[in-house]
């Protein structure tokens, strides 16, 4: 008996996460976007030993100063030290937004997972039903929760996973929806497993590439949001130090502290960047289209 | 004469994962003006990218290493972009493998055959390429056409600007035989008809048979042999290209051919189903239902113990619906499906455990029904755990080990994902789940199409063996009659179904009495360029069965749907 | 065809009832009731009384429900409590300001978007595509704020064309805002372009690597043709929706924007009525914005249907 039916050349023992880690290795956007990440997430948590100034205590007789050996970025109208502010905006921003993602990402999968699977009825009134919800903006949406219950970061947190749940829906049960019509999704449907079990061992191994990607392309909407909201006057409470609120604070003093509007621009717009580069990097290595998704 | 295509030493290399792969080694052929050639080989082996070079394309990622393409005298490589432009259409033109991809999908055909160039009128063309109804059809979107009809339309573009020479790309590959011996037909009377030299490629020995005059065989981008057809076929010298014929299944194997290392091919005699082997399952008036749609009319059949029964027919002949209609993932819409030990009508989380286990389906397509992102031994261990035929988990890591054994494979492989198994490893490991749940009937829905031939074979040896080892009732569904011929004990032929004949294989093959069965017969190919058609081609008919009076006996369970001649001749139907 | 564009028409309607539903059941599981707000604290329980009467609050909910719809879709949206005048000429007047900065964002942002992202997506991986994707993916990477906050300081602060902030009210006619718009649309567009920039270059990639574009490349037709006859028409399919919900995201958006600029517009006036829990405002801006949505995405799927021949031909075969 001949065998002309060989294997690809053997790869020692793979399992899934080791073989996504190698894949990562190879994309050299999503290093540089998970390293920035990395970076704003450290000086998050070090803060306090990064800087020997205190975020909120005021110093009048330190007000609107320029840029110095001793406040390298400068000062605000109330004295407080510009770069600590920064060092520690990035506590409320990540904290706020990554707990809110992980919330509406994990809402969102359940949901959009039952959705492909179960089809039928209860796709289509839920569909009805997220594009009612989509059609009013977020961010008025949050602006009315807000004034309504508080800006404690409780609120902000339930109010964006809420507003962010629809949309991760739609990209799960989009991504569901290409897997569940697989053949090894309708063996088990053969074999007469629970709704649950396919869920579970069949639909999620395959779509954790594309709900990662999500969690970093939906965080960096959430940064963005968060900060949008501080900006506006309805997030972080004065005198928490966040980026969107120091740029609303200072903006009117722009043109005699430049840096104390710029340094918080800039720490917002690296999280960003490098939230997106990672989503970039990790779709592109992992073969996952994020924005053909349906964003 | 010159030729007209010269291919010297072509090396092409495909990057990928930041190094070159070398696709194609040193490959050279020359085509004569009015000749075909045709290149020969299983998935991978280059046959394809050879092709494309003619047009002077190479894909995304693809470079050219060495060697030179000559068409009409001039290096196709070294051209400048018009003089690329003219040559492509003008000199050269291509015939994809798939119509529906091939063609815009948001431009009606008739402007797409047009913007092809040439003076020749489109409805010339299409008239050319045997389209009915030109004028009406030239208006209409690629979508409203069907595959014979989208393939004829690229036919028609590739012939617009009035070439020399035609690439043919596995022209009929996912094509049903009947229409596909019809765009063979076509192709040939056109080639002739306009003095084209050709290029075809192709992994099916029989259209090569049929189509070249010679023959290039490639395996993993080398021409391993070269030679006339009739040469080859008569007598091919290398060992891979003796192996490939060899593995081809024919329409007079009455048993399974076995091949040997250097192409030695014995038929394996039929195994003997028991007079008194015990029905496994059985299938009585069965109707199933796409919503308005009949796919199933009442078909009936048994399948014994040991025993192995072919659905054949073409795509929509409702045989793989009720293939998973039996294996519980649709509830059919009429008729009783029952099985020794419970009634199968119920779909399967309907179905108690104990039943569920001993009726398994295999799929048709192994790279999908695989989970990606589980082990082999995880996907066979799943089923043997959750039906309880090994009670813990240390008895189901073994015993997934021993069904790996059992299909022939190294136990070894049981760590591996399935991406890194080959198609034909993929597949065993599904014949290996299915397994799992110690089965005693099995459904193999087209298990071997999506394979190469030589892998083909190793399949149904595997799945005739098995059948012997575990008495197995095994219902077969194929498109292939060859196939069929070779490994089934009994027949059924459907046709948009209906079953129009049945009865032992034999009986069948040896006096196909249904018209439609003697067309299938017609159509299909032999890997022989001398090959008479295996029957007379039928007549037109008309379906002639009552609702007391369906069936003509044949004697020994072979029976014919009643049918008459058509009076008057239909026009030529183009499908 | 007109089977699809009814069942299309139906839809958005349905979108639009549910989402008025939510709108409506929303606002009023707000804590707080409107009239002790109104009245304040220390307001007499008769007086308080009086007024829930006088705004009909002591009817059941779907009656008001009702009520406010029908008159939604008659154009009364009720009465200000805070400016006493009719929400819907109010609402209208700052709806036609925004809607000027809109128009030259749209403009702007779709072609500008769709010329770089094809250009984008035709030339992968060459220095063109790698300035346009790094470009965009700043552009979504900043928040409209800021991207506001430096076009004043370079258009205003540094070269004073344009006026940093809008000195007129909501009644300010258009040739007064004229000059104030320039730099509002700018920054929105900024931040739309980049999406669509990034939709379109993904869906060109795609399409430029279908086996059609490679088929009518090898038919020897230019380039030109092959890329506007064969790619565009499909890569434009997926992209259009991303338009439509840009276009819908401007609602939001200018929220924002106008605030940096003071910019009489939507935006502004949805900021102020939350602020002073000017419900009937609120509600009518939450039903305008999905009026908005809505129009959008029907927009997106008739344009959908004007480049997809499956979808026009349907039932025709």
């Amino acid at each position: 008996m001949t065998t002309l039916d060989t294997a690809p050349p053997a790869v020692p023992q793979a399992r899934t996460t080791a073989r996504a880690w190698r894949t990562l290795r190879s994309s050299r956007t999503a290093l540089v976007g998970l390293a920035i990440v990395g970076v704003h997430t450290l000086i998050a948590l070090l803060a306090p030993l990064l800087t020997s100034y205190d975020p909120i205590a005021n110093d009048p007789s330190h007000a609107l100063l320029g840029s110095s050996w001793s406040h390298w970025a400068g000062t605000d109208q109330y004295g407080r030290d510009v770069l600590t502010r920064v060092l520690y905006g990035g506590r409320y921003a990540l904290g706020v937004s990554v707990v809110a993602t992980v919330i509406a990402l994990a809402i969102g999968t359940v949901i959009g997972c039952a959705a492909a699977l179960r089809g039928g009825w209860f796709d289509d009134v839920l569909g009805r039903i997220l594009d009612a919800v989509l059609s009013v903006p977020a961010i008025l949406a949050l602006l009315v929760v807000v004034t309504a219950l508080g800006t404690g970061p409780a609120v902000i947190v339930i109010a964006v996973a809420v507003v962010f749940v629809p949309q991760v829906v739609r990209v799960v049960r989009g991504a569901a929806l290409a897997v569940v019509p697989a053949d090894y999704v309708t063996a088990a449907r053969a074999r007469g497993e629970r709704t649950w079990s396919i869920l579970w061992r069949e639909v999620l191994p395959n779509i954790a590439d594309v709900v990662c990607v999500e969690f970093a392309m939906r965080a960096s909407w959430v940064v963005l949001l968060i900060s949008s909201l501080s900006f506006l006057g309805f997030g972080a409470d004065p005198p928490t130090p966040d980026w969107g609120l120091m740029v609303a604070e200072n903006r009117t003093a722009i043109t005699v502290v430049p840096m104390a509007s710029l340094a918080p621009i800039i720490a917002l717009a690296t999280l960003v960047v490098g939230l997106n580069l990672a989503a970039d990097g990790l779709s592109k290595a992992w073969g996952v289209d994020r924005i053909r998704e349906g964003s | 004469m010159a030729p007209i295509v010269s291919v010297n030493s072509l090396c092409v290399s495909y990057r990928s994962g930041g190094r070159d792969v070398p696709v194609v080694h040193d490959v050279s052929f020359e085509v004569a003006e009015g000749r075909t050639l045709a290149l020969v080989g299983e998935s991978g082996s280059g046959k394809s990218t050879v092709a494309a070079t003619l047009l002077g394309h190479l894909r995304h990622g693809s470079r050219l290493d060495g060697g030179s393409v000559r068409v009409d005298g001039k290096d196709v490589f070294a051209l400048s972009v018009p003089e690329l432009r003219r040559l492509r259409g003008g000199t050269v033109a291509m015939v994809g493998q798939n119509a529906g991809h091939a063609l815009t999908p948001s431009m009606r055909v008739g402007r797409q055959i047009a913007e092809a160039g040439g003076e020749v009128p489109v409805l010339d063309l299409l008239e050319q390429v045997r389209l009915p109804r030109p004028a009406d059809l030239a208006r209409r979107y690629p979508h409203e056409l069907s595959g014979g009809q989208q393939q004829r339309v690229a036919i028609a573009m590739a012939l617009a600007a009035r070439p020399k020479v035609l690439v043919l790309d596995e022209p009929t590959t996912g094509l049903d035989v009947v229409t596909q011996r019809g765009i063979l037909d076509l192709v040939t009377a056109l080639r002739d008809e306009l003095g084209l030299a050709a290029v075809l490629v192709s992994h099916d020995l029989g259209v090569v048979a049929r189509m070249a005059d010679e023959v290039s065989v490639l395996r993993s981008g080398w021409v391993v042999e070269s030679a006339p057809t009739r040469t080859l076929f008569a007598g091919a010298q290398h060992a891979y290209t003796k192996r490939l014929l060899a593995s081809v299944p024919r329409l007079t194997d009455d048993g399974l051919a076995l091949v040997g290392e250097n192409g030695e091919r014995e038929v394996r005699a039929k195994a003997v189903v028991d007079a008194d082997a015990p029905v496994a399952v059985s299938a009585t008036d069965v109707t199933i239902d796409y919503g308005t749609a009949r796919a199933v009319h009442g078909v009936s059949f048994d399948v014994r113990r040991g025993e192995i029964v072919a659905l054949v027919g073409e795509s929509g002949s409702g045989k793989s619906t009720l293939a998973w209609s039996l294996a519980g993932l649709r509830a059919p819409s009429g008729g009783t499906m029952s099985h020794g030990s419970g009634d199968l009508a119920k779909p399967a989380r309907g179905r108690p455990t104990a039943l569920r286990r001993l009726v398994q389906l295999v799929f048709q397509n192994a790279d999908t029904s695989l989970n990606p992102r589980r082990t082999v031994g995880d996907a066979i261990r799943r089923p043997l755990r959750f039906f309880g035929t090994a009670p813990d988990r240390r008895q189901a890591a073994t015993r997934a080990l021993d069904l790996i054994r059992d299909v022939r494979l190294d136990p070894a492989l049981a760590d591996r994902l399935p991406a890194q198994l080959s198609g034909g490893q993929r597949q065993r490991i599904g014949i290996a789940r299915a397994l799992a749940g110690e089965p005693d009937v099995l459904i193999a829905d087209e298990i071997t199409t999506a394979l190469d031939v030589s892998v083909q074979a190793e399949v149904l040896r595997l799945l005739d063996d098995l059948r012997r080892e575990r008495q197995l009732a095994c219902l077969f569904i194929s498109h292939d009659l060859a196939v069929v011929r070779g490994i089934a004990d009994r027949v059924l032929v459907l046709r948009q179904g209906v079953v129009v004949e049945e009865g032992p294989t034999e009986a069948v093959f040896a006096d196909p009495a249904h018209p439609y069965t003697r067309e299938l017969m017609a159509a299909a190919l032999e890997p022989d360029p001398d090959a008479e058609p295996f029957v007379e081609a039928a007549p037109e008919w008309l379906d002639a069965a009552e609702p007391d009076d369906v069936w003509a006996d044949h004697g020994d369970g072979h029976r014919v749907r009643r049918w008459r001649p058509a009076s008057t001749s239909v026009p030529e139907g183009v499908s | 065809m007109l089977v699809f564009v009814a069942r299309r028409l139906a839809a958005a309607i349905g979108t639009l009832l549910l989402s008025s539903v939510l709108v409506f059941l929303a606002l009023q599981a707000l804590p707080g009731d409107v009239a002790t707000q109104i009245l304040g604290k220390d307001a007499t329980p008769d007086a308080v009384a009086a007024l829930r009467k006088q705004l009909g609050l002591d009817q059941p909910a779907w009656e008001r429900y009702f009520d406010w719809i029908k008159g939604a879709v008659h154009g009364d949206f009720g009465t200000s409590l805070v400016s006493g005048k009719p929400v819907g000429s109010e609402v209208a007047q700052y709806l036609g300001n925004s809607a000027l900065i809109a128009v030259v964002t749209i403009v702007f942002a779709v072609t500008g978007s769709l010329v770089l992202g094809i250009l984008a997506g035709l030339y992968r991986d060459r220095w063109a595509d790698h300035v346009i994707s790094t470009a965009s993916l700043v552009g979504m990477s900043v928040p409209e704020f800021v991207v506001a906050t430096v076009l004043v300081l370079c258009f205003s602060v540094a070269l004073p064309w344009f006026p940093a902030v809008v000195l007129y009210g909501p009644d300010a006619s258009v040739g007064q805002l004229l000059p104030a718009v320039w730099l509002p649309a700018l920054a929105l567009a900024i931040v739309m372009a980049a999406y669509i920039v990034r939709m379109a270059r993904t869906s060109v990639i795609d399409v430029m690597a279908s086996e059609y574009v490679t088929t009518a490349r090898l038919k020897g037709l230019s380039t030109w043709r092959v890329v506007t006859r064969h790619a565009l028409p499909s890569a434009l399919l997926p992209t259009l929706h991303v338009i439509a919900l840009n276009v819908a995201w401007l609602v939001g958006g200018v929220a924002v924007v106008e605030n940096v600029f003071n910019y009489p517009g939507i935006g502004k006036l949805m900021l102020t009525s939350v602020q002073n829990r000017d419900l009937p405002v609120v509600q009518a801006v939450a039903l305008i914005s999905a009026v908005v949505y809505v129009v959008c995405n029907l927009a997106a799927d008739l344009g959908a249907m004007a480049l997809n021949p499956k979808l026009r031909t349907r039932g025709r075969t």
